[in-house]
Parts: structure tokens; sequence; C-alpha cells
């Protein structure tokens, strides 16, 4: 039994290898650092063959052989003793690659060992440690290096035990706050929980997950310590017996080169250095890009342009029709494969003072639908068909200047406001003030400005001596109202509430819903409300769009939805939660996930978990069927019963 | 906790580092081999008295501290004797009273002669700091904003290359080109000068200045560049900037009033941090180019074996360092309003 886990241990371990190198294999960064590395590496390992002069030939050097120019004999010229310079720079290597490895060794052994008890064990040796290293990272170390070499005898060891002494401050850092995070990870705390022995816990659990970040700071330490090393002997404080590429430029500097103009005693050993300090810091690049893949877009990397929709027919302002979303349809490319369907053939209309409810699980493309009418999708995503007619203008087609008076002053959004939708260093009153400034250029800004900020806040039950509150200071309920009060600061005609309930609790979500509903009667706004349950519509919205796996299922007015539900989803759905006048009534829960956008099945994409699935179902996708005139499901059910 | 009391307990970190550093340059000193002043007094070759007389001399006739005669060798001594006559505490006694030792070289005191140092070298961390900030902000700024561009791969390249030079190999190589277009080779002045109008000394310093300044500013420059970069990229990424781009704002305005201040909150810890490790680089920057500071200072200090001002400079540098931490953590937490409340 034990074998067995061990084998599967394992090749999960070579499964996690594998794939790392896959991985790494594609950051050209990271390789050519690693390329880099080599080449010095095969010179310092064969450097006898390589080097074209025997190291120790100085004594028969004579005056004419000094900082001569390079020529055939010597490839790189000769040095301030005769010297050939191309082999020197062959065994230098050697030194400075010996010193970097073994001094990062001493500091990545004390970093680690003091990051892993700091971190694991907390409390007062975390407290002691992280002290004691806060005051090392203070201290400038080359000054301190060059103290303690400087009162000791300057030898190679030497050397290597003082940068390594001294250089472990950065990795004790990584090394804690690693196993911090590590060590409340679930197979660890239930390692705890059967009562495994600590050993057992760091070296089986904690190691292996702190290993990977310990090679990134290694790499970073070698480079550290080799720049070290050669500051060190650039300053006079080296081995003179050993002639690394520090020592060859202290001699070369020290020794005229600058005034005979020999650039080649000065410009090769350098070169060295930087090749191998640039090698090391590329790989790892690469290797903490390879661990910690990072987006490299955010909000304002310019989107794709909407795909102009041929079927979108200028659209007739129909009487109390705000937005009328036709079609719509997002992708999200994916570089190399094919796009991710987010959203797919996506229509409804929102009235004057009408509250829809946009209902699914999460990852049905709910938000992107949101995010796309106002166009704020992430740069990967596209507009690839449909319109969204906003008071006769298609906002897919607006420049951007145009779409900017759009967004907040005619309709605008309510984030989670309960995560980060606000800014933590600007207080909420300011932030509430600014869109006001910005959309409403007219009013004045002085003291009423102030007041309607106050009055903004008082709508959503927030006392004034708030205003001038960072958020943080806010809990989520208020937070979230906040984001309301902001939502409304320039009359906005539409908001869309995007799963604004979600993270609070029952009571301050009930609070919420009766705000927005209240304010909806009292300011005359049209609300899309999205969330994920069902139940929390129910009492206050006009119409449901059901959405399921990036299409609509079904889209009806809120009473042809709870009680005459076609789409087996909704139906689930209804059946999925308590129904108070029939307490006795078994839940149920849908088995299953949605589908992931970039692998959906080939037919309905609700029928791998669809309870009347058969065998069309599983081919075909079913198309959107007009049941009457305010009543939409797409479902092969339907098409059979009509 | 209020600010107050946040103030309190920062200082009360820096002056316990302060305790630390001198406490560790004391006995650095006396426990390591290679001070003369100790090589000296056991010179086989030297007369009893004159050795009594460098011992008085040097203060090495006092124990070390209560318990202890010598460190090295260790030799344990009376605890009876007064503490405030140990050496230890002379050493501080005087550090209170400013007093730093006598050079060996030049037997000037060592206070007075690093402190005309200490603003030389003020002055050129001073400015490569500045030009590295803004500079290393700009480009940063802008990598960030042009993601995923030419540019924004060429500032991320170039930075990593700035970021491995060594930085007293920058200063030889510039100063190399320096020398063949007569930018001066050595020095903070050129010799007469001080008899020349104003306004020519300062541009006689500046010319002095301009090539150690450019290679500070380019080795810090390239770090500055990489953490604005990646710190204003998390920024954006974050949702209150998709709340500030909902609400109309345009790229400008977000940048400016809702981005910016955020990614330079990193910054400003990571400049503190990196006060330490901008010293090496002074140092090396100062041999190559004979700037008369405190780096120029401690390089001449190991090659004449002139102990006490190598020692005081150490200390100097190390309590410059603390303190301008202190003024960092100070202004990140004026800077960051989540850091008052907690």
């Amino acid at each position: 039994m034990e074998t067995v886990v061990k084998n599967n241990e394992s090749s999960s371990q070579l499964g996690v290898r594998q794939s790392f190198w896959q991985s790494f294999k594609k950051n050209s960064i990271g390789l050519v650092g690693l390329v880099m590395l080599s080449v010095i590496f095969i010179l310092a390992v064969f450097a006898p063959f390589i080097a074209t002069h025997d190291s120790s030939s100085s004594a028969s050097a004579e005056i004419g052989d000094i900082y001569n120019a390079p020529n055939l004999e010597h490839w790189l010229g000769t040095d301030d003793a005769g010297q050939d310079v191309f082999s020197n720079f062959i065994f230098g290597a050697r030194i400075s690659l010996i010193v970097g490895f073994f001094a990062a060794f001493i500091s990545l052994i004390i970093g680690g060992t003091l990051g892993l008890v700091a971190g694991f064990f907390g409390g007062r040796a975390d407290n002691v440690i992280m002290r004691f290293t806060d005051i090392m990272l203070v201290i400038p170390d080359l000054p301190l290096i060059v103290v303690i070499v400087a009162l000791t005898k300057p030898s190679l060891l030497n050397i290597i035990f003082v940068i390594g002494l001294l250089g472990w401050t950065t990795t004790a850092r990584v090394v804690r706050s690693q196993t911090l995070a590590v060590k409340s990870r679930k197979f660890v705390l239930r390692a705890r929980a059967i009562g495994a022995g600590k050993r057992h816990i760091i070296v089986r659990h904690i190691l292996p997950l702190v290993m990977p970040i310990l090679v990134v700071q290694a790499v970073l330490v070698v480079s550290g310590a080799i720049l070290s090393e050669s500051a060190l002997s650039f300053l006079g404080l080296g081995d003179p017996t050993a002639l690394s590429w520090g020592q060859m430029l202290n001699y070369a500097f020290g020794r005229g080169a600058m005034s005979i103009g020999a650039w080649w005693a000065l410009v090769v050993p350098g070169f060295g250095i930087v090749w191998v300090v640039l090698g090391l810091t590329l790989l790892g690049q690469g290797l903490e890009q390879t661990l910690n893949p990072r987006l490299d877009t955010h909000h304002l990397t310019p989107g794709r342009p909407a795909v102009q929709s041929e079927a979108a027919k200028p659209s007739v302002e129909k009487k109390g029709t705000i937005l009328e979303v036709q079609n719509l349809s997002v992708n999200y490319v994916n570089e190399g494969k094919a796009p991710a369907r987010a959203v797919e053939n996506v229509s409804f209309t929102l009235k004057e003072g009408e509250l829809i409810g946009l209902v699914g699980e999460s990852g049905c493309g709910k938000t992107t639908l949101m995010l796309a009418l106002l166009r704020l999708l992430p740069s990967a995503g596209q507009v690839v068909n449909g319109s969204v007619n906003f008071r006769g203008r298609d906002l897919t087609q607006l420049s951007d200047d145009e779409l900017n008076k759009v967004r907040w002053k005619e309709i605008s959004i309510v984030f989670q406001g309960a995560m980060n939708a606000l800014n933590p260093v600007r207080t909420v009153g300011d932030q509430i003030a600014e869109a006001i400034i910005k959309h409403m250029p007219e009013f004045p800004r002085d003291l009423r400005l102030q007041a309607r900020v106050i009055d903004l806040l008082d709508l959503v039950g927030i006392a004034a001596d708030h205003k001038d509150h960072f958020p943080h200071q806010y809990s989520g309920g208020m937070r979230q109202r906040a984001m309301i009060a902001m939502a409304l600061a320039c009359n906005p005609q539409v908001i869309i509430a995007d799963e604004p309930t979600t993270a609070l609790d029952v009571m301050i979500q009930a609070q919420i819903l009766e705000l927005l509903d209240s304010l909806r009667k009292k300011l005359g706004l049209s609300i899309i409300f999205v969330t994920h349950d069902l139940g929390v519509v129910a009492e206050i919205c006009d119409k449901v769009l059901v959405m399921y796996g990036g299409v609509t299922a079904e889209y009806a007015d809120v009473d042809t939805i709870y009680n005459e539900p076609r789409h087996p989803y909704t139906q689930e759905l209804i059946k999925a939660f308590p129904d108070l006048t029939k307490p006795k009534k078994k839940l149920s829960s849908i088995p299953g996930y949605p589908p992931r956008l970039d692998d959906l099945p080939a037919g309905c994409r609700f029928a791998p978990r669809c309870p009347a699935a058969f065998d069309r179902c599983h081919t075909e996708q079913p198309a959107l069927h007009q049941l009457s005139e305010n009543h939409i499901a797409s479902c092969h059910l339907v098409e059979a019963s009509k | 906790m209020n600010r107050y009391q946040i103030l309190l307990r920062k200082i009360g970190w820096a002056l316990f580092t302060i305790l630390f550093v001198i406490i560790l340059n004391f006995f650095l000193f006396r426990i390591l081999p290679g001070d003369p002043a100790r090589a000296g007094v056991r010179d086989p070759r030297l007369k009893k008295e004159s050795i009594e007389i460098l011992r008085v001399r040097f203060g090495l006739d006092k124990p070390i501290i209560n318990c202890f005669e010598s460190l090295n060798p260790i030799k344990v001594g009376s605890c009876d004797v007064n503490p405030l006559d140990t050496q230890f505490f002379i050493y501080v006694r005087n550090l209170l009273q400013g007093e730093l030792g006598f050079s060996y070289h030049t037997n000037r005191p060592v206070g007075e002669l690093l402190s005309e140092r200490l603003w030389n070298t003020v002055l050129l961390i001073g400015a490569g700091q500045i030009l590295a900030i803004i500079i290393g902000v700009i480009f940063g700024i802008v990598a960030a904003w042009k993601a995923r561009t030419s540019i924004d791969r060429v500032a991320v390249i170039s930075s990593l290359v700035a970021w491995s030079l060594p930085t007293f190999w920058l200063g030889i190589i510039l100063l190399f080109w320096g020398s063949q277009n007569g930018f001066p080779l050595a020095g903070k002045t050129t010799p007469g000068m001080s008899s020349m109008p104003l306004l020519q000394q300062w541009g006689d310093l500046a010319v002095h200045m301009f090539l150690p300044t450019l290679t500070y500013t380019i080795i810090y420059m390239a770090e500055y560049t990489l953490i604005m970069r990646s710190s204003l990229m998390d920024v954006l990424s974050e949702d209150y900037i998709l709340t500030a781009k909902a609400k109309g704002l345009s790229n400008f305005q977000i940048l400016k009033d809702h981005a910016l201040k955020n990614a330079m909150l990193p910054l400003v810890t990571v400049i503190a941090i990196n006060l330490g490790f901008t010293v090496a680089g002074v140092v090396q920057i100062e041999t190559v180019f004979s700037w008369p500071g405190l780096g120029s200072a401690i390089f001449e200090a190991v090659n004449r074996r002139d102990f006490p001002v190598l020692q005081g400079a150490f200390l100097l540098i190390a309590v410059a360092v603390i303190f301008a931490n202190f003024l960092a953590d100070l202004t990140y937490t004026y800077l960051d309003p989540r850091v008052q409340t907690e």
C-alpha cells in the first residue's frame, strides 16, 4: 500500500517537472539565459583544453609583452604582466563561478533554514529571526564585507565564507513567506490533523513546494555573489593568487591600462561578468515567469474592435425601450487555440423603469455580457457579432470619446464592491465626486458638490461623516452601498448591477435588494441585475434571462419563468432553491459543472447535465424558439411540443 | 495604535538598529585579526616600555568589557572592573561626543576627515538617485502602458542588461570613453578653481560629476524601471481600475488619478531597501572616479590599513542608511492610508 502511494506521488511529481519543462521551453528569455550559462560552464570546465596559453607563463614576460593589442598569437591581447588575456579570461571563469556558487550555497542554506523555521514555527522564533533579518537587511553589505575581509586574510575561502554568511537575508524573507503560504494549504493541515511529525511535514510537504521558489532565489543569489566577489577584487581585497575576472580588472585598472589605452584588458574580464550575471538574470526571469505566469495585459490594454455585424438593423427607437441588445456574441481570443465562445447570440430588451434579472451559474458568460455592453472587456475579449442599441446608437461602434460620455452618465455599473472595486487610497466621497466632476462640468465645484455627495450617501443609508473615510474603513455592506451611491451620482438611466450581493450575508443582501428596488421606483431607473441565485431576483424583477454556457436558455417575464419554465435548466434552477410554501419539498442540485467555454459540447451546451437529454441534444445545437410574444427558450423539447 | 505610537515605535526600532551596528562595529575590530594597533603591541621586536606606551595610546590597556581582557585571543579577566572604564564604554562615550579616533595615516580626527567626505557622497547619491528615480519611473510607466509592444520589450531587456552590469566596470568603461572626450578623469574640482567666479566653479563641479552620476543613474534606473513596470501592471489589473474605466475616465485620467499613487507605494519600499545596496555601488563608483566621498575613503583606508577611518566610515554609512530607511518608512506611512489605522 505504502509503495503504491509513493509511486503515485513520485509519478505526479515527475509529471509536474515535465510540464514545468514544457512551459519553460516556450520562455525565450529563460532559454537564452540557460544557453549563455551553459557556454560559460563549458569554457570553465574545459579551460585547460580551450586556453591557448598556460596561465603561469608570466615568469618569462618581457617589457615588450605587456599590453599587446589583440593579435594572432594573443587573440585578446596581453595584460599588465604580459599574460594572454584570453587564457586568463577562461581560467578566470572558473574562479568567479566557484566563488559565486559556493558563497550562494552557504547563503541559501542559512537563508532557507531561517526562513523555513520562521515561517513554519511562527510566534517567537519568527519574531526573533525576522527582526534580525530586518537589521541585517538595513546594514549595507559591501562595506561590511570589505571590513571583514580587510581584517582577515583575503583568501578565496575567506571571501566565499564572508559573502555567503552575509548574503542570506532576501532568501530568508522569500522562503518564510512561501512557507507561510504553503503551511495553510489543505494537505498540510490534514497531515497535521492526523498527527504527522513536524519533521515529516517540513520534509515531505513543505519543502517540495518551497523548492521552486528557492531555485529562483538561488539564481539571484549566485549572481549577487559573483558581483560581490568582483567588486571586492576590484577594491583590492581579492585573493592575489586567484586571478578572477574582478582581479584581472583590478590589475589592469591599477596598472595603467587606461592611460595606455589597452581597452582589451578592461573590456574582456568585465564582459565575462556581464555575460554570467545576465545569463543568471535571464534564467531567473524565465523560471519566475514559468512558476508564476502573469498576464502581460491589463484593463487599459487596447481592446479588439467590435466586428460590425451585417445583420444589425439600424435600430428603430421603440417607444419605452431604452436598451436593446441584439444577437450579441463575444469571443475570447486564445493565442494558438480556438477562441472561447463566451457569449453567443444573446438578445434582450430593457424598457424604462424595468428590472431584468440575468441568471446563471458562475462561468455562464453573464459578466462578460455585461462588460461587453459598455466595452469593458479584457483585451482578449471581442464582440464578434450583434449590436447594443442605446437610444438609437450602437454602443459597439462608438468612438472611445463618445463612449466615455455614455459610461456612467447614461449607464453605470455596480460592481462587486465588497471586493476591490473602490480605490483603496482615495476617500469614498472623493471617488463619488470624481464622477460628478467628470460628467457634469456645469456642477459647481464647491460646497454644493460636497452636499451632493452627502445626499447620495444618505440615499443609500450611509451617514455623512463617513464621506471622508477610506474604503477599508467601511464594512462589506457599506462598500456595496457606497458603490450604488457612486453609480447614481450622475443620474444615469440604466444601472447594471453585477452580482452586487454575492459576497454579503443574507440580511445585508436583503437590504441592498430593497434599496435597489426602491431607488428604481423613486428615480425611474432601469436595472439589469446579474446574479447566480434565481431566488434573489424572484421578488423584484420584471423579466428574467437565464443563461447557460454563454447562450440564452430561456427568456421570459418573471411569472412565466417561475410558473411555466420550459427549459430543463430553468426547471432545475427553480428546484434548487427553497420554496417557503412547500417546506417539505426536497431541494435538488444539478450534478456537474457548466462547460468550459473553450471546450464546448457539440450539441446543446446543457446536454451533458440535462436530465431530459436525448440523442439529438448531443449532436445539434437547439435554436431559439419563440414560444409566445415574450417567451423564448432554446431546447429541442420545446420544438417537439410546439 | 495611533500615528504617534507608530512613529515612536519606528524611532525606537531605528535606534535599536543603530545600537546593533555600533556593537557590531566595535566587536568586529576586536575579534578579527588584522588591526595593526593590536598587531603592533604583540610585536616581539618592540621593547616592553614601547609596547606599554602603545597600549595606553590606543586604549588597549583597558579590558574590552567586563570579564574579558581581550577577545582575540580570548583572555578572561576580572568581572569587577568599573564598566565605564572598559574599552567598549569608552568607545561608546567617545562616539556620543562625536569622536571616532585618529587616522593612522594622517593623524587627523576621523570625524573631521569623514564629515568633509560625507557631503560629497550625499551629493553624488542625491543627484544619481533623483535622476534614476525620475527616469526609471517614466520608463516603467511607458513600458507598462505599452505592455506587450516592442517599446515594452526594449525597455525590459535593456533594463535587465543594465541590471547585470558590475557598477565599477560600467564606471571604467565610461571613464575610458570620457578620457577620449575630454572629461576630467578624477576628483571633484579642477585645482585652482576656488579663485574662479562661483558660476564657473559650479560648472566645473558639474563636469566632474557627470560621469559618476551617469554611472549611478544607469545602474539604478534599470531596477526602478522594472519595479515600476510590474507594480503598475499589477495596479492596472485591479478591479478599481475597471471601475474607473466604467466611470468614463480617459486612460490618462485613470493613470494619473487612480494608478500612479498606488503603483508608487511599493517603489518607496524598494528605494528604502535599496539604499543599503546603493552604498555598495557608490563605493565602487567613487573608487573608479576618485570622487572624494565616503566610499573612496573606505577604499583608501583598506589599502593603507587605516583602521580607525575604516571603522568610522562603516559606522557613518550604516547610520546614514538606517536613517534614510527610517525616513522612507515614514513616507510610506504618510502615503498609504491603509497603514495609518491598522
